[in-house]
C-alpha cells in the first residue's frame, strides 16, 4: 500500500488484503490473567504457511525484539506482556531488547546486531515498512525466525507476521458512527501522526461505511496526542457550529476532542477512538448528564507481542505457522464499555491487554 | 503587523477566524509556544540557542503531574520540584556552554536527549498521574474573557521586556551577544551572563510547560517535541537574530502569535493534510522574507526588546 510510512507511527499497521480465512482460536495456555483475554479473542490466519524445518532448535533458545521506539503507553505494555510471555517459557534462555529510537537507520543496525549475537528468533516492530526488509531478509536467510508485527513489513522475506487490520478497523469505526448518528449529520475527523499509513488505511475504511448522509466538514492529523487533538478541536467548534459527531483512529485523539467540546461548553456527540482509557474514563464521567455522548472504541490488542512471540517459539519448535496472522479487535461501545474501563488507573492505559490490573498498577507506578 | 495582516486574511478565506471565540482560542493557546519561545529569545540573544526547551516542556509535564497527582495541596510541590529541575538543566546548559566552551547547538542538543531519557526513565514508559481541579484554572480558566494563560503569557513578557531594557543585565545580554571578546574587555561579566541566560530560558520553558500542562491535565511523552524548532522560529520571525545580539521579546510574543495562527488558519480552512504542511511552512518562511525586506539594514536595526 504506502511505500513510506512515518517515522513514528504509534502502533499502525498495513491493511493486508488477506482473504476472507478461518478463524482459529488459540488454545487455552495457563490460568493467568491473560488466559481469557487471548483465548476469547479471534485470530485469523492466512492459508499461506511458513514451514518451521529450517528454524527447529534445540536447547535453551534466545530471543530479539527490535523494538522501533519506545515512550508511550502502548508500546510499554506491549513489552511487558512480552516480558511477561517470555518469562514463563522455561525453554527461553534470554531475552534481548533493542530500541530503535525513533530512527529507521538504527533499527536497521539493531536488527544487524542481532544476526551477529546469533539469536534464534527476531521479533520488530518496524519504523518503517521498507527500511528494514534487507535486515530481515539476512536474518531469515541465516536460519533465524523472523516475526515482524503490530505495523507491518512489505514483501514476504520474513517468516510470520501478527496484526490488526486498519481497513477492517475502519469500517468498524465507519458503521458504528453511521449508525450512532442514524445516518445522518456532520463530522470532523482526526488522524495520528501525519501521512501515516495506519490512519490512512483506517479512514479509507471509514469513507466506504459512512454513508452518502454523512457529511466530513475537516479533517487533520493530531498525532495521537491529547494536547494537539484539544486545540485542533478547539478551532473547529468555533468554525462550525454544527458538528454531531468526531472520527478519530486514537482515543488520545477523542479525548481531547472531547475536553474541547466540554471547554467550549458544547453538547458532546458521538465520538470513535481506541481502547485508551482516558476516553473510557472521560466517558463514564459525562455520560449521566451528556445523554448524546456515545462512544465506538476499536481495540488495538497489546498482546500482539505475545502472540508474535509464540509464533517465534512454534518455527523454532519445526511447526508451520501463518505467514500472516490477523487479530480481530474488540468493539467497545456503551453497552460493554464497563466490562473494559478500569477506573483505578491511570489515563494512559490500554484496556486491551493481557496485564492484570495489578500488574498495570505496578508498571503505571 | 504582519499578525493583523494574516488574521484578516484569514478572516477573508474563512469568516468564522474574525469570531471572539476563534481570537480567544488562538491566543489561548499561543501561550504555551508564546512563553517558551520567551526563553528562547534570551538564548539566541546571548548568542546561543536552546535546543532543550522541547525535553524541559516534556521533563516538566512529567514531573508537575506525576507530584500533583490530581490534588490541589500538592500543586506548590509540583511547581516547585519543576522549576527547580529547570535551573539545575539551565545551570548545567550555560556551564557547559560558558565554561567547557561546547558549541550550544550540540550541548542543548545532548541535554534534550538526556531530558527526554530521564523522562522515560522515570515513568518506565507509563506515566502516571495528572493536573489537580485548581492547577487547571491557568490553562483553561478566564479572567474578565481573557484567557487565564495568555495574561500569563503577556505578563511575563512584559516583565522580560523591562528587565532587558532597563536593566545592566539585559546590556550585558546584548552585549555579550553582539560580541563576547568586546564586551569581556568592556567588563561585563560574560560567563555570568551566559549560565544566568540559559538558566532563563529554562525556567521559561518550565513555566510554558506547566501551562500546557494545566490546558491538557495529563502526562504525555511526547508533549514536548514540537517545541524545539517551533520556538526558535517564533523567535526569528519576531525578529531576532540567530547570530546573537540582535531581537527582542515584544517581536517574539507577535512570532508565537503568527506561528498559532497560522496553524490554526490551516486546521479551519479545507486544506487536505499535506497542504496544511505545506501552508504553514510557507506563511512562515514568507514572513521572515518580508520581514527582512521591510527592516532597513537587516541586522543592524537591532536593540529593540
Amino acid at each position: 500500500m504506502s511505500t513510506h510510512d512515518s517515522m513514528l507511527p504509534r502502533r499502525a499497521m498495513l491493511g493486508l488484503g488477506l482473504a476472507a480465512t478461518a478463524a482459529a482460536a488459540l488454545p487455552l495456555r495457563s490460568a493467568r490473567a491473560d488466559a481469557n483475554v487471548i483465548a476469547n479473542a479471534t485470530i485469523a490466519a492466512s492459508p499461506q504457511m511458513t514451514s518451521g524445518q529450517r528454524f527447529k532448535k534445540s536447547g535453551k533458545l534466545r530471543i530479539g525484539f527490535s523494538n522501533g521506539f519506545s515512550g508511550n503507553t502502548w508500546r510499554t505494555e506491549c513489552l511487558a506482556s512480552l516480558r511477561q510471555e517470555a518469562a514463563n517459557r522455561p525453554d527461553i534462555a534470554d531475552l534481548i531488547v533493542v530500541d530503535g529510537q525513533g530512527s529507521i537507520t538504527k533499527q536497521v543496525n539493531d536488527i544487524g546486531d542481532l544476526v551477529t549475537q546469533q539469536v534464534d528468533a527476531i521479533l520488530c516492530i518496524a519504523n518503517s515498512a521498507t527500511a528494514v526488509v534487507p535486515a530481515l531478509r539476512r536474518a531469515t536467510r541465516e536460519g533465524i525466525a523472523t516475526v515482524p508485527f503490530n505495523l507491518p513489513v512489505e514483501g514476504e522475506d520474513w517468516c510470520a507476521y501478527v496484526g490488526t487490520d486498519p481497513t477492517k478497523k475502519g469500517r468498524m469505526l465507519g458503521t458504528y458512527l453511521r449508525d450512532a448518528l442514524n445516518g445522518k449529520g456532520n463530522i470532523v475527523a482526526l488522524g495520528g501522526l501525519p501521512g501515516n499509513s495506519y490512519t490512512a488505511a483506517c479512514w479509507a475504511g471509514t469513507q466506504e461505511t459512512l454513508g452518502s448522509g454523512i457529511k466530513v466538514l475537516a479533517f487533520a492529523p493530531a498525532s495521537w496526542q491529547e494536547d494537539k487533538a484539544k486545540i485542533i478541536m478547539a478551532d473547529w467548534l468555533t468554525a462550525y457550529p454544527n458538528i454531531d459527531g468526531v472520527w478519530a483512529d486514537g482515543g488520545m485523539d477523542s479525548a481531547g476532542a472531547v475536553e474541547a467540546m466540554l471547554a467550549a461548553g458544547r453538547k458532546l456527540v458521538p465520538v470513535t477512538g481506541d481502547d485508551y482509557n482516558g476516553i473510557l474514563k472521560l466517558h463514564a464521567k459525562q455520560q449521566a448528564s451528556q445523554p448524546d455522548f456515545k462512544i465506538g472504541l476499536v481495540s488495538e490488542p497489546t498482546w500482539e507481542s505475545v502472540i508474535a512471540l509464540r509464533t517465534a517459539l512454534d518455527l523454532l519448535a519445526g511447526k508451520d505457522v501463518p505467514k500472516q496472522q490477523t487479530i480481530v479487535p474488540q468493539l467497545i461501545t456503551d453497552a460493554n464499555s464497563t466490562t473494559y474501563i478500569k477506573s483505578n488507573l491511570p489515563d494512559g492505559v490500554y484496556v486491551d491487554t493481557t496485564l492484570s490490573d495489578a500488574e498495570l498498577a505496578k508498571l503505571f507506578r | 503587523m504582519a499578525v493583523l495582516l494574516l488574521w484578516l486574511l484569514a478572516g477573508l478565506v474563512t469568516p468564522s477566524f474574525l469570531t471572539l471565540g476563534q481570537v480567544r482560542n488562538v491566543v489561548q493557546v499561543a501561550a504555551f509556544l508564546g512563553v517558551v519561545s520567551l526563553g528562547q529569545t534570551v538564548a539566541l540573544l546571548v548568542g546561543g540557542i536552546d535546543l532543550s526547551v522541547g525535553g524541559v516542556v516534556t521533563l516538566t509535564n512529567i514531573l508537575a503531574t506525576s507530584l500533583m497527582v490530581g490534588q490541589d495541596s500538592r500543586i506548590a510541590v509540583a511547581v516547585g520540584v519543576s522549576l527547580l529541575a529547570a535551573v539545575a538543566v539551565g545551570s548545567i546548559n550555560g556551564l557547559v556552554v560558558a565554561l567547557l566552551r561546547v558549541t550550544p547547538l550540540i550541548a542543548t542538543l545532548g541535554m534534550n536527549a538526556i531530558l527526554f531519557g530521564a523522562a522515560l526513565f522515570y515513568t518506565g514508559g507509563a506515566p502516571n498521574g495528572g493536573a489537580s481541579p485548581g492547577f487547571a484554572v491557568l490553562g483553561q480558566g478566564h479572567l474578565l474573557g481573557v484567557p487565564a494563560s495568555t495574561l500569563c503569557w503577556l505578563a511575563t513578557a512584559f516583565v522580560l521586556a523591562v528587565a532587558l531594557r532597563r536593566s545592566l543585565f539585559g546590556r550585558w545580554l546584548y552585549a555579550t551577544g553582539a560580541n563576547p571578546v568586546a564586551a569581556h574587555l568592556m567588563g561585563v561579566p560574560v560567563r555570568a551572563v551566559l549560565v544566568t541566560s540559559y538558566v532563563l530560558s529554562s525556567l521559561l520553558a518550565a513555566l510554558g510547560g506547566l501551562l500546557l500542562t494545566s490546558y491538557i491535565g495529563n502526562p504525555s511523552l511526547g508533549i514536548g517535541e514540537e517545541f524545539l524548532l517551533t520556538s526558535i522560529a517564533a523567535a526569528v520571525v519576531g525578529g531576532t537574530a540567530l547570530s546573537g545580539g540582535v531581537g527582542g521579546v515584544l517581536g517574539t510574543v507577535g512570532g508565537a502569535l503568527f506561528i498559532t495562527e497560522a496553524n490554526s488558519f490551516t486546521t479551519i480552512a479545507h486544506l487536505a493534510t499535506g497542504a496544511q504542511y505545506i501552508a504553514q511552512g510557507a506563511i512562515i518562511a514568507a514572513s521572515v522574507l518580508i520581514y527582512s525586506w521591510l527592516s532597513p539594514g537587516g541586522a543592524s536595526s537591532s536593540l529593540q526588546p
